[in-house]
């Protein structure tokens, strides 16, 4: 991973941001599910609401995830209007 | 129909692929509308009921070829990956395997996919390719996908895969003809897309699809997608009725396994992440977006519906028609069934001659059979209020909002929709819970389930708050009051043993939750309907045969050994009963709570159902005919007293009881689903016992404390 990158837990981005996913931890079960359901490292997420619970857009996809599994998801906040 | 003989399984049960009807396995993610599709196929010809050994619902519908010959349909659970994480997926897989007896193994594959979300619906689709079975892909919702600004190109697909795609509106029936003359076709074509399993796994695959070919009987084609499945998906879910693995394909894994660990080289990362370049590389020329995706009409609805502040009030509004409805629109069909059924029994009783045949009619089955019946209209309004926020897409929504408050006790928004279901019955309750992934959360729920009020305490409720306060003259809020209080206790008792259990017998990391929100739709009511009804007959077949088993077993306990005297009263006859001898038995046990032997042969026979306390007090106090009404029941209840005069039931006995019905766990029927459900007699054991010596104590300490008090 390089070092530039500023790397945040999904839970902490803003609302209407949109970030691009670089790592994820979490056992491997969980990990893998993700990545199945096109959750994998470099896809592009929005976060569209939510603080304890996020609710998340990914290839127009909904998703929820609560807040253990937004911590364990780390992305790149890319600059607004970048997707 | 003449199937290539590589993917005929070598099985010696199967007959001949000409001689007998097609199989097709209908398979898609949730939410692909592959339910309505099936329903649109297969209409009234469809068979539900459950896979052995676990509560996952079994739909096998049937439909017919254009020449009018039979072809069946099993509609498998959705799944976003075979790679099982739930129950539900893991009956997928197994029956795509052929790794259960109970299900024949499909000869050709229906996918069900959401054009509007094409990537990761492939996903599936190209697992299912590796099993080299024929396929038609069925583009569902291609409305939603033109309204969302994509356009697939359909034909693109079926060029690239070398398989049929259809492309479908199941909601309006558009694309069914095309599907049905495709799969009347004799000669499906085999995918003609390549994928290449990532060198440097490829020796263990080849290993491993040897041994599943040799010492499990595998097709090799099978065989080589098990083993790909078998090498990457690390937390594999087993259930009851799938074949285990031979002695030799496990030592081939393992031996795999340990080697992979060495290396640290994430496999199944790389695995995922080759089958999503090829589906890339596929939606390339299939996918092309004609405008860019402005806000859709669900992202607009959820604006408001999951708002911190909008969001609740309207959940709040949901939860408050769902009761309303439950407890006050339910009372007239019900009362309705009560009558006849007492009619029913009156009608056998005047046309029978006295004797015992007659009173284990009218008694047991009757009374026992309209025992459940009766709470089936509360559980139709429950089937049909979870059928419409299903259907609706706004279910995934009041999970997303309860995962705040049910982590607080370490269990996550997809444990709320089990809970709210046991408040209607835990046997829905506890077979929703089959959607959870993680074993342990799964559990916990199902351990709590029975602590939320199901319909039949509400009899038990409605008797005891009659008998504490009689008076015309007392307000209805205040007996509301005492209700909800109950409701309120029983629902603080789920949560607080939810949170107890996560800290102690479960303990494990916080449960982490990814759940998918379909896109809002209009109900479909006549699918919520069909689905309602066929719940409800589960829900019979299921309760009701259990029921009436129980039911003949008390009845035969409350009537022997008779007296000799055939003028003795039925109290009398009652004490000298088996359950009378039990009763009295129970007595010590039950005294410090406030109770005699007479509330102990209620607490006995409504094991079976606790509504059976009401109909039992009615027997043992010697009330005739309590019909529909609680009057009678209650006014002999305030005139018994104990042998030494003193009044049986003070009010402090009446809160007492119905703490105790809040607590303790009295269903025949559910302690009968969670053996089914865990496998085990241990879970249904350990509930009975955590659940009614919770009882016990809290009643120990309400009676003792209020009798302290001078109540």
């Amino acid at each position: 991973m390089p070092s530039h990158l500023q790397l945040l837990p999904l839970c902490q981005l803003s609302v209407g941001a949109t970030a691009r996913i670089c790592v994820i931890k979490g056992d491997d079960g969980f990990a893998q599910r993700l990545r199945e359901m096109g959750f994998g490292e470099a896809a592009l997420v929005t976060k569209l609401s939510g603080r304890t619970t996020s609710l998340c857009q990914v290839n127009g996809t909904r998703i929820a995830l609560n807040h253990d599994a937004a911590m364990a998801i780390l992305v790149e906040a890319l600059p607004a209007g970048a997707r | 129909m003449i199937l290539p003989p590589h993917i005929t399984s070598t099985g010696k049960k199967r007959l001949a692929p000409a001689d007998r009807t097609p199989v097709y396995a209908m398979v898609g993610n949730p939410n692909c509308g592959k339910t309505t599709l099936f329903n649109a196929l297969t209409g009234l010809r469809q068979k539900v009921g459950n896979y052995p050994g676990v509560t996952v619902e079994k739909k096998i519908g049937e439909t017919y070829s254009q020449h009018g010959k039979p072809i069946k349909i099993i509609d498998l659970p959705g799944a976003y990956s075979l790679a099982a994480r739930s129950p539900d997926e893991a009956v997928l897989r197994d029956v795509l395997f052929g790794r259960r007896d109970d299900t024949p193994q499909p000869d050709r594959v229906i996918c069900v996919v959401d054009a509007s979300n094409l990537e990761r619906n492939l996903y599936l689709v190209h697992q299912i390719l590796d099993l080299g079975r024929p396929l038609i892909v069925v583009l569902n919702m291609m409305d939603l996908a033109a309204g969302a600004g994509l356009r697939v190109d359909a034909k693109k697909l079926e060029e690239a895969l070398g398989v049929v795609v259809i492309p479908c509106e199941a909601v309006h029936g558009r694309g069914l003809v095309e599907l049905k003359l495709a799969m009347s076709r004799v000669d499906l074509p085999l995918a003609r897309h390549r994928w290449d399993v990532p060198a440097p796994i490829a020796p263990a695959v080849a290993e491993l699809q040897a041994s599943l070919t040799d010492a499990d009987g595998r097709p090799p084609l099978i065989a080589r997608a098990e083993a790909l499945l078998l090498l990457t998906d690390l937390d594999s879910v087993r259930v009851a009725g799938s074949k285990p693995l031979s002695a030799r394909t496990v030592a081939v894994l393992s031996a795999w396994r340990e080697r992979w660990a060495g290396d640290g080289t994430d496999w199944s990362g790389t695995l995922i992440r080759s089958r999503y370049d090829a589906i890339n590389l596929l939606c390339g020329d299939v996918l092309i977006r004609t405008r860019d995706q402005g806000p859709s009409r669900s992202d607009r609805i959820d604006a408001v519906l999951v708002h911190s502040v909008w969001g609740w009030l309207f959940f709040g509004l949901i939860m408050a028609a769902l009761f309303f409805s439950i407890f006050s629109l339910a009372e007239y069909p019900m009362n309705w069934i009560d009558t006849h059924m007492a009619a029913l029994g009156g009608w056998v009783k005047g046309a029978m001659p006295a004797g015992d045949l007659r009173d284990l009619l009218t008694d047991g089955v009757i009374g026992g059979v309209g025992g459940i019946v009766v709470f089936l209209p509360q559980i139709l309004i429950l089937f049909f209020f979870v059928g419409l926020l299903e259907s609706t897409g706004y279910m995934a929504r009041a999970a997303f909002l309860m995962d705040r408050p049910m982590s607080k006790v370490g269990l996550h928004g997809k444990s709320f929709i089990p809970l709210l279901g046991s408040y209607a019955c835990a046997i829905p309750g506890i077979m929703a819970t089959r959607t959870i992934e993680n074993a342990k959360d799964r559990l916990v729920t199902i351990l709590v389930a029975p602590l939320m009020s199901c319909s039949a305490r509400l009899p038990v409720y409605l008797l005891m708050i009659a008998t504490l306060l009689p008076s015309e003259a007392v307000p209805a809020t205040t007996k509301v009051g005492i209700m909800l209080l109950m409701y309120a206790l029983g629902t603080v008792g789920a949560f607080g043993f939810a949170w107890l259990f996560k800290r102690t017998l479960f303990k494990s990391s916080p449960p982490l939750m990814i759940m998918e929100l379909p896109p809002y739709q209009p109900p479909r009511l006549k699918e919520i309907v069909r689905q309602m009804f066929e719940r409800g007959w589960l829900f019979l077949k299921n309760a009701g045969t259990i029921i009436l088993g129980i039911s003949i077993v008390l009845w035969f306990l409350t009537t022997y050994p008779k007296l000799s005297d055939p003028a003795a009263t039925p109290d009398a006859q009652i004490a000298h009963s088996f359950a009378g001898q039990a009763g009295h038995l129970l007595e010590p046990v039950i005294k410090p709570l406030g109770f005699d032997w007479r509330i102990g042969i209620g607490l006995v026979t409504s094991f079976a159902a606790r509504e059976v306390f009401v109909s039992s007090m009615g027997v043992i106090f010697g009330v005739q005919d309590a019909g529909d009404s609680t009057t009678p029941v209650r006014d002999a209840l305030r005139a018994a007293r104990w042998p030494s005069g003193a009044l049986l039931f003070t009010p402090l006995v009446c809160l007492t009881l119905m703490v105790y019905y809040v607590f303790a766990m009295q269903c025949m029927s559910t302690v009968a689903v969670v053996k089914r459900e865990t496998n085990s007699w241990r879970w249904p054991l350990f509930q009975i016992a955590y659940m009614t010596g919770t009882a016990w104590v809290v009643c120990f300490i309400i009676f003792q404390a209020g009798r302290a008090l001078g109540y």
